[in-house]
């Protein structure tokens, strides 16, 4: 191990020692999408995603999950693809709609 | 130069014909939200009655679908609501279970990610995802085992939009309840998207 791996692992092992764990790091990245954190708290996560390579990715999932769900929800073609209304809901739908009129 | 093509301005509705036209697509609309066949099929059916009622104010302007969509989004909104009133008062609301197992660890490192349930890298552009429907089917299928308004308030902050206090005052719940049921749900989700997934597929 050369001397900057050393101090790497050392720095690495500190902060492990004493950000937020893994779990409460988690759980604020979540709220990071419903509210602006306080300065600390992204001093914080931003810290513990620079060590932390799995953290760093869930946070990435969570913003692929929220940009592709979104783009999905405001898609006009085809929310659910081989979905459609059965032949028995169509006619109930239907019988109801004509009886009114 | 020939005159741009006016739809005929219709005086009378003809709901058989929505239903042809755009029945299909607003079940699919519903179901996607709802996750439940028989509740979109009656918000599909409230939609066109309820767009019967309001044909007047409609009168041909913008097209039919975008009309009879905001309709049916009214109605989506109006289930939840009926799910946030259901709920039984003064009983602590199901925020879904909490996931301690992916942060169970024996060595030193507890509160850490457990190597075996931790996230993974995904290589995934959300133009690809989108052109899938497989994974639109795993998707919805993983929200089904989140409580009712967990998946909801999910579906309504993910997929719609919508604002925090909106989310809320719909189904009746605090700020706080609703942090926790969205993390709870992406951390389901996020893994099982994953192990469904992203794991599957490469």
């Amino acid at each position: 191990m050369n001397l900057y791996d050393n101090l790497k692992h050392r720095v690495r092992y500190y902060l492990l020692r004493t950000l937020p764990t893994c779990r409460q790091t988690v759980e604020k990245i979540s709220q990071s999408m419903e509210r602006r954190l306080t300065l600390q708290e992204r001093f914080k996560i931003k810290l513990h995603l620079w060590i932390c390579a799995w953290c760093q990715w869930y946070l990435e999932h969570l913003q692929l999950i929220r940009t592709t769900a979104r783009a999905k929800g405001d898609e006009a073609i085809d929310l659910a693809p081989g979905v459609a209304l059965s032949d028995e809901a169509r006619e109930r739908i239907r019988r109801k709609l004509t009886n009114l009129n | 130069m020939s005159e741009p093509q006016l739809k005929s301005l219709d005086p009378s509705p003809d709901p058989g014909r929505w239903l042809d036209e755009h029945g299909d697509y607003l079940f699919k609309y519903a179901v996607f939200r709802l996750r439940d066949d028989n509740a979109a099929e009656d918000a599909v059916q409230e939609t066109f009655l309820a767009a019967l009622k309001a044909y007047r104010q409609f009168e041909g302007r913008g097209s039919e679908r975008t009309w009879l969509v905001g309709i049916l989004k009214h109605k989506v909104v109006d289930h939840f609501r009926r799910l946030g009133r259901e709920a039984p008062i003064g009983e602590e609301v199901d925020e879904g279970p909490e996931h301690r197992e992916f942060f169970e660890r024996t060595d030193q490192w507890q509160g850490h990610w457990n190597a075996a349930r931790a996230p993974s890298e995904w290589h995934a552009s959300p133009a690809e995802l989108l052109e899938r429907d497989d994974f639109w089917k795993v998707f919805s299928d993983c929200l089904s085992p989140l409580p009712q308004r967990t998946a909801s308030a999910f579906t309504m902050r993910e997929v719609d939009g919508l604002k925090s206090e909106e989310i809320c005052e719909i189904l009746s719940i605090k700020t706080n309840n609703l942090w926790v049921m969205l993390h709870r749900a992406r951390l389901h989700l996020r893994n099982c998207l994953e192990m469904n997934w992203f794991k599957r597929e490469r």
